[in-house]
């Protein structure tokens, strides 16, 4: 209830907010994408680069939702992507200005004014309506499926896309929700620029002498377990454009996340450790991940060699891929001299 | 001694088994050679394979008796991975195992366990709240530091909390322990409607219990707590005994029950919050271990609380093996493990004790 | 403190006054238990505590033994008052038998016993451990059953198993509180019998009772207490006589002389 009011009083400063900040971060992107991402832990900005100028989106749109129905929009002055992902895409197509709500795991700069109507994945149906969105955008893995059910029953139309699990994904991604929030031109447009600078980071990567085995952890907090993605992780198609391998597929595992003994991680042997920031930061850094039990007999280990993205960025598989992929290639081949250049 | 053997032929108790002080003695020694060997079992076992031959070279080498030492990885493997844990384990089993003892015995009533006082919920919310909240002031230490701090704390709030005019009642405790626990388990709560989905995964296996993170610092972190606990519990063993009869009687034969309590909650306190802080919660053990020893040998607490820390190390030595074994290279929760596998036999104890003796105690 | 604890008290001579209250005081929960209670007992003699159910004589007993502070009055052991003793140092002097007995765990009857010894850890006394608790056990013919778990016994059985736990324990004073309560005939008079013998030792015993006849058979000296404060106190025969007898019970009763014996009957009167 409270919640509601704070929210409605808020919209209109935010809404400002957010076009100083896109303002701000067209000329300070235009910088950052001409010098090659820094080795180390990332220090780019966490922005995303929206199309210029905004388009207008022309409306009603049909398109097919991943859960077979066909999902029409009158209108796209109102809109809630549920998660990060979905919201990095709206934004990037300029829409921006148009969502009113971000879930946690929007973390970029523009969209961090809004209020926030999730945790942790469960959506609040209730949360989501107080803000009358005109169209609701949502992941198969979005639930829970009562909430996505009593938005709909309240009339307003929400849109299911397939998860993003690889870079296969993107192309497509941007071409249904630029269709469904009727901008499909603007659509194509960022589907261009994310192909060429997706090309871009790849060629930049040269000849790769050999696969290093990368191992994606995913990390919180000292006192529990290891736990390895798996094939069903979503990091394996960037560490495969990365020229990497992923350790866990190679280690047999088909699931997302599996907890994993110490000694099967040395067993696995990774050459590299590619980890969240914030997972990193929690274990006390680089040197803090070195001193848990199995990390430092890894060939990963004994040479350091830890790539670490920002949480929001790396599973997105959005418009900022590339600069992902950029980012993952530094630092996998920091030192090394093969690889990047 | 004379008199309790000096029982009248014909008219002696029905069992035919040996004498309580002698099947201890054995029980014991039993305990201590299983230990051991499990020790050595799970010391040349893993994921990683080393042969036998190896570890012995290696070991021999370390300790100047020959051999040689083995390649940087494996070497690193055996005794900064694999020996750590071992040795955690049996550490956080004895501090388990000896700390149930003394809860039962402190209490009069054998379904006391650490977790009553707030122990282990206490040391929870600390985790929890370290691994949401991102704290990282103490580096790899942070979780274990406050789940250990925040332990304690919530064992001397109950204590405080039931305390009046001196003394405490045991009724009065053990509902303030519900009280604090519940209140706990909402603070988790509310961590955990805070958090993100990676926080609420590793929430999720601090919880289910885990030695996976054993290194040479964890076992001396835990050390001196254990030592602590397993030196100064024995010798409240038979002030223990004689609070058995209640706390007048006992008062009448000399023991400061106060005191004593004070002192044995303390000493509950450290070991299971030091076991909580490195291991996560790993029910089953405090409770069960104890028990299974009463059964066997008595209830006498001069073989019940260094049998309940053997009984204990061997559980979890034997346990942790299990979890890091059986389903490769995944890890399996220990607390799950311990209590999955523990429950079943228990049951079965419990009924073939009612059909033996007509009763449980 | 600390050393004292170890110090074996001196036997008392007989005839000397153990344990003395007077003007014992105390409120418990708004409600005033006891209210100018007096008594006091030498070595050597079984002191018998009656009167009606609520006249505060298990709540004496508590102060007696040092559980209850009193709010007013002056409790002497051995001629010091008894909040000075420390717990293990009073566990020397003074043994009590509870109303019941409970056990938490299945401990042996002879570890029971054996419990009373607790005290005299680590004093020369420790020595004696031995026969003190072959003696409690056959004195309440409790032997027969020393290796059976305490919790297997019968309501009667445990009772003795206390009191052997408290015989054990050979303090020169003893406080027994309703010693036959749960017992049959034959052992009520094997408990009493062992209180004489243990005032005959030179021990002083105090006694709550139900049964007057019981008392005025075994009991040197008889404090009759009612609301909280003594209304007499002195020898058998001059405590237990009808019309006080039935003011006090608030019924009749009438003291007869046995026929063959002459010890007194207390009987209240039927019909």
């Amino acid at each position: 209830m409270s919640r509601t009011i704070r929210h409605r009083a808020k919209r209109r400063p935010a809404g400002l907010l957010i076009a100083a900040a896109l303002l701000l971060t067209t000329v300070g992107c235009g910088q950052a994408a001409g010098s090659p991402a820094a080795a180390g832990p990332p220090s780019t900005p966490d922005v995303v680069e929206p199309l210029s100028p905004p388009p207008v989106p022309q409306l009603p749109a049909t398109t097919a939702s991943a859960d077979g129905r066909q999902v029409t929009v009158a209108s796209a002055e109102r809109i809630v992507p549920l998660n990060g992902s979905l919201a990095e895409l709206v934004f990037s197509l300029g829409l921006g200005p148009r969502v009113v709500a971000r879930d946690v795991s929007t973390t970029f700069q523009q969209a961090a004014a809004l209020p926030v109507i999730t945790q942790a994945h469960e959506v609040s149906a209730e949360g989501v309506l107080s803000l009358h969105p005109t169209v609701v955008l949502a992941d198969r893995s979005t639930g829970p499926a009562e909430a996505v059910e009593q938005i709909r029953a309240a009339g307003v139309p929400l849109l299911v896309l397939d998860d993003a699990k690889q870079l296969a994904d993107i192309g497509p991604r941007i071409d249904t929700v630029a269709a469904a929030l009727g901008v499909p031109a603007a659509g194509a447009q960022l589907k261009a620029r994310t192909d060429e600078r997706l090309q871009q980071a790849r060629g930049d990567l040269g000849p790769a002498a050999g696969r290093p085995k990368v191992a994606f952890l995913y990390l919180r907090g000292s006192a529990s377990v290891f736990l390895l993605g798996g094939a069903a992780s979503g990091a394996g198609s960037l560490i495969e454009a990365a020229g990497g391998e992923d350790a866990g597929t190679a280690a047999g595992l088909t699931g997302d996340f599996t907890p994993l003994t110490s000694e099967a991680l040395v067993k696995a042997a990774p050459d590299a450790i590619l980890v969240m920031s914030k997972g990193l930061e929690s274990v006390g850094g680089v040197d803090g991940l070195l001193k848990l039990p199995g990390v430092a007999q890894t060939p990963a280990g004994l040479d350091r060699r830890i790539v670490s993205v920002a949480d929001g960025k790396l599973l997105s598989y959005g418009p900022r891929t590339p600069e992902v992929l950029r980012s993952i290639a530094a630092q996998l081949y920091a030192g090394t001299g093969e690889g990047a250049r | 001694m004379t008199a309790t053997t000096a029982v009248e032929p014909g008219t002696a108790a029905p069992s035919a088994a040996p004498p309580r002080r002698s099947r201890a003695a054995l029980l014991t020694t039993g305990l201590a050679v299983a230990l051991v060997l499990s020790a050595l079992l799970a010391a040349g076992v893993g994921a990683y394979r080393i042969p036998t031959g190896d570890i012995l070279a290696s070991a021999g080498h370390r300790l100047g008796l020959g051999g040689h030492p083995l390649g940087r990885v494996p070497e690193s493997v055996l005794w900064n991975v694999r020996l750590p844990r071992v040795v955690l384990a049996l550490l956080v089993g004895a501090s388990l195992g000896c700390a149930g003892a003394l809860m039962q015995g402190m209490f009069g009533n054998p379904l006391a366990e650490p977790g009553v006082i707030g122990v282990s919920s206490g040391g929870a919310v600390g985790a929890v709240g370290c691994i949401v909240l991102g704290l990282d002031s103490l580096g790899s230490w942070t979780v274990t530091v406050f789940a250990f701090a925040t332990g304690l704390l919530t064992v001397f709030a109950v204590y405080a909390m039931s305390r009046s005019g001196g003394r405490t009642e045991v009724v009065t405790l053990v509902l303030t322990g519900v009280a604090v626990n519940a209140f706990c388990g909402a603070l988790i709560g509310v961590f955990l409607f805070t958090a993100d989905s990676a926080a609420i995964n590793q929430v999720t296996f601090w919880q289910l219990g885990s030695l996976s993170q054993a290194t040479w610092g964890k076992v001396l972190g835990v050390l001196p707590f254990a030592l602590v606990g397993l030196v100064v519990a024995p010798l409240h063993a038979r002030k223990l005994d004689l609070l058995a009869l209640g706390e007048r009687p006992a008062r009448h034969l000399g023991v400061d029950v106060e005191r004593m309590r004070l002192v044995l909650i303390t000493v509950v306190a450290l070991l299971t919050a030091a076991a909580v802080a490195v291991s996560g919660i790993i029910g089953f053990v405090g409770l069960v271990v104890p028990h299974l020893l009463r059964m066997a040998a008595g209830p006498g607490h001069r073989f019940l609380l260094p049998g309940s820390a053997l009984g204990g190390a061997l559980v979890l030595v034997a346990g942790d093996l299990a979890a890091r074994t059986l389903a490769q290279p995944a890890e399996l929760p220990l607390g799950v493990l311990t209590a999955l596998i523990g429950s079943p036999f228990f049951f079965w104890l419990l009924r073939r004790t009612r059909t033996k003796q007509g009763g449980w105690a | 403190m600390r050393p004292r604890t170890r110090q074996i008290p001196e036997r008392p001579s007989l005839g000397e006054e153990l344990l003395s209250a007077k003007a014992v005081r105390l409120t418990l929960g708004g409600r005033e238990l006891l209210s100018g209670a007096d008594v006091s007992v030498r070595s050597g003699e079984v002191l018998a505590l009656l009167g009606p159910n609520g006249a505060g004589k298990s709540t004496l007993l508590s102060v007696l033994a040092g559980d209850l502070p009193p709010a007013a009055g002056t409790v002497l052991l051995r001629g010091r008052p008894l909040a000075s003793y420390g717990t293990a140092e009073l566990a020397l002097h003074r043994a009590l038998l509870p109303q019941s007995s409970a056990l938490s765990f299945p401990f042996e009857v002879g570890e029971v016993v054996r419990m009373g010894r607790a005290p005299w850890a680590g004093t020369a006394a420790a020595a004696q451990d031995g026969p003190a608790v072959a003696e409690a056990m056959a004195a309440t013919d409790c032997a027969r059953f020393a290796g059976r778990p305490f919790t297997a016994l019968s309501g009667g059985e445990r009772a003795r198993v206390a009191l052997a736990r408290v015989l054990a324990q050979r303090t020169p004073l003893l406080l027994l509180d309703e010693p036959t309560a749960a017992l049959d005939l034959r052992h009520q008079e094997l408990v009493l019998r062992v209180a004489r013998e243990r005032a005959a030792a030179g021990d002083a015993v105090v006694v709550v009772l139900h049964d007057l006849s019981l008392a005025a058979a075994y009991a040197d000296r008889v404090v009759l207490l009612a609301d909280g404060a003594t209304v007499a106190d002195g020898p058998v025969a001059g405590v237990l006589r009808g019309p006080l007898l039935s003011e006090v019970y608030g019924h009749p009763v009438e003291v007869l002389a046995h026929p063959r014996t002459g010890s007194p009957l207390v009987l209240p009167v039927r019909g």
